[in-house]
């Protein structure tokens, strides 16, 4: 095989516009199916960090826009292996001009005594830790918002309350860093609590919990849920992996989204492949009767075939993949990123099913045509451009 | 008498070509020694190429027996004949078929790649048969940068790098001018007197079949002499 790979090159580089032309195609197809397997193994098969394994979330079992008593807080802190039980609010809301995506950024009310404690991988200076929770109508911004905006700490932001209306000002006691997307905004909720009427006050969407030790997540989830099996807001504790997957799902089944769109992907491109070795092939049977009048068995032919087949379909899959883990990175680095599971930019398994899926392409496009021509006799294929 | 490396007994060639029954070649006893330069005379359909086709080992004959340099080529399978010819065969075509893409080196490097000889040795190999053939100053030319005897010439040492014992060549000069046509005959001549190759010519040219030390007409796929 290494012995031919000289002339497998030189027949790939032989037509060059139709060679960078079909490269082209099956990068582009394995970019696509790059970030398709990266969204699935993230969704879907990737491990927690280990800050994400100690936490769950608690939402009511009905949606996470239906909320719960605050007095579950109490009750949820009691269970067995709960460290810390942290308010999670969903505060949507205008910043400046909401026509602009940009201004689309996430708004939660929560704890400062609590939050650095469960999201034990943000880090910030404790001076303004402490400023943070002194100042009720404090709020602190990731690192990448604040670049965004030009943010520094002591500015105002002004927004005005949809779901909770009202206009609210809250000053920025400290910007924070992550090692995820960072475009996130989050300030003190008993200041969301205090702007509301009587009659709104006391509910929460969501709960952020702390375990002791993640082997025990799945009992204290049972165990919670257990607590208010028989209360009018029965809750649904999951991992924060699952609950930002059961998120997505509002979208619809991904799975199957992400599997159909990359069936349609590589179909497509086998059919493309298929046709351009079917042509590369036919246009040189003659000089496959040549190679085997020098000696050539019909096996080295078919291993030179699918050879060359296979390098077009690599380096389309390798451009492509590299491309994809470009997208990745943009995804995970946009404000969308932050609703993601945490996605691995350069992930080897992903590396490896786009090369071994451009391969299988390159294998499968050529066969026939590769066949076709080890099995034409000499004079056959001598005879073909006489 | 020297021994003889292709004997055929009533080999027939009968093939069917849009719905008509040909009969290329019709019960052809043949005999050639080791070391007989001969021309294969006749007009064009006499089945001239079917027959050096079927001493190659690139066809199959329909009927008869052919042994070629002592082998019964009935009795090899395809990848055996593969080898059989890689070892013992040097073919030139009318044509000179060279690959496009390869430079003369590596055509005629190609049949080498098949051996157990290291990367430097085919090298070797390959330059002396081209130095051979007068082309040691034309190693790194595409086929297209050469004219078309040079492109013959580099066919010839494709043809011998491998050291083969018989060398069959189908109308060699056809494609060439009469300068050309007479290196390459010259060429072929040499590898018969000095180097001891047998060598089975098709021609239509008398004149090219004087080289040759021997000659064999076919009129309609039968020997008339």
């Amino acid at each position: 095989m290494f012995r031919y790979l000289p002339l497998i090159l030189k027949n790939c580089w032989r037509n060059r516009r139709r060679t960078v032309l079909t490269i082209a195609s099956i990068g582009i197809s394995m970019c696509l199916l790059g970030v398709m397997v990266a969204m699935f193994h993230a969704f879907f098969l990737s491990d927690p960090t280990p800050e994400q394994a100690l936490r769950l979330v608690a939402r009511n079992r009905i949606s996470f826009t239906v909320s719960m008593p605050l007095s579950y807080r109490a009750q949820i802190k009691q269970v067995t292996g709960v460290r810390v039980v942290m308010v999670s609010q969903w505060f949507g809301g205008v910043y400046k001009d909401a026509r602009d995506p940009k201004n689309q950024f996430p708004r939660y009310g929560i704890e400062p005594d609590k939050f650095f404690t469960i999201f034990s991988e943000l880090h910030m200076p404790e001076d303004q830790k402490k400023a943070f929770e002194r100042d009720r109508a404090g709020c602190v911004v990731g690192r990448d918002l604040a670049k965004t905006f030009g943010f520094k700490v002591g500015d105002r932001l002004n927004m005005t309350g949809d779901i909770f209306p009202g206009n609210y000002e809250f000053t920025i006691r400290g910007i924070f860093d992550s090692p995820r997307n960072s475009d996130e905004m989050y300030f003190d909720y008993e200041y969301l609590e205090q702007t509301m009427p009587e009659r709104r006050r006391g509910n929460v969407i969501m709960y952020d919990i702390l375990i002791d030790n993640p082997a025990n997540s799945a009992r204290i989830a049972t165990a919670i849920d257990d607590q208010f099996r028989n209360s009018t807001a029965q809750t649904k504790t999951e991992s924060e992996q699952a609950f930002v997957v059961g998120f997505l799902a509002l979208l619809g089944n991904v799975k199957m989204f992400l599997v159909a769109i990359s069936g349609a992907v590589l179909f497509t491109i086998l059919l493309v492949s298929a046709n351009t070795m079917a042509m590369s092939v036919r246009e040189r049977a003659r000089e496959v009767g040549i190679l085997k009048t020098l000696g050539f068995t019909p096996a080295s032919i078919l291993i030179m075939i699918l050879g060359e087949a296979c390098a077009i379909s690599m380096a389309g899959g390798i451009i492509g993949y590299l491309i994809s883990t470009l997208l990745m990175q943009g995804v995970a680095k946009s404000p969308f990123g932050g609703f993601l599971p945490a996605i691995h930019v350069f992930d080897p398994s992903v590396a490896l099913v786009c090369v071994l899926a451009a391969g299988i392409i390159g294998v499968m496009s050529s066969l026939v045509p590769a066949l076709n021509a080890s099995r034409t006799t000499i004079v056959e294929a001598l005879r073909s451009t006489d | 008498m020297s021994e003889a490396i292709i004997q055929t007994t009533k080999l027939t060639k009968e093939f069917i070509r849009d719905e008509f029954h040909v009969v290329a070649l019709k019960d052809v006893n043949l005999e050639i020694a080791k070391g007989e330069f001969v021309a294969l005379m006749g007009p064009s359909g006499s089945g001239k190429s079917t027959l050096l086709h079927l001493i190659a080992a690139m066809d199959r004959p329909t009927g008869g027996e052919i042994r070629v340099l002592g082998h019964a080529l009935r009795e090899l399978n395809d990848r055996q004949i593969a080898h059989w010819r890689n070892e013992n065969v040097g073919f030139i075509f009318q044509q000179f078929n060279l690959i496009p893409v390869l430079s003369a080196l590596e055509n005629v490097e190609l049949p080498l790649k098949l051996t157990n000889l290291r990367k430097s040795e085919r090298i070797e190999h390959a330059t002396t048969a081209l130095k051979l053939v007068g082309l040691g100053d034309r190693l790194h030319h595409l086929p297209r940068q050469l004219s078309g005897g040079q492109e013959q010439r580099v066919a010839m040492a494709r043809a011998i790098v491998t050291d083969p014992s018989l060398i069959l060549a189908d109308e060699p000069t056809g494609n060439l001018d009469a300068t050309s046509a007479l290196e390459v005959l010259t060429i072929l001549g040499r590898l018969n007197k000095e180097f001891g190759k047998t060598v089975v010519m098709v021609t239509h040219d008398p004149h090219a079949a004087q080289f040759a030390t021997k000659m064999h007409h076919l009129e309609k796929g039968e020997l008339t002499n």
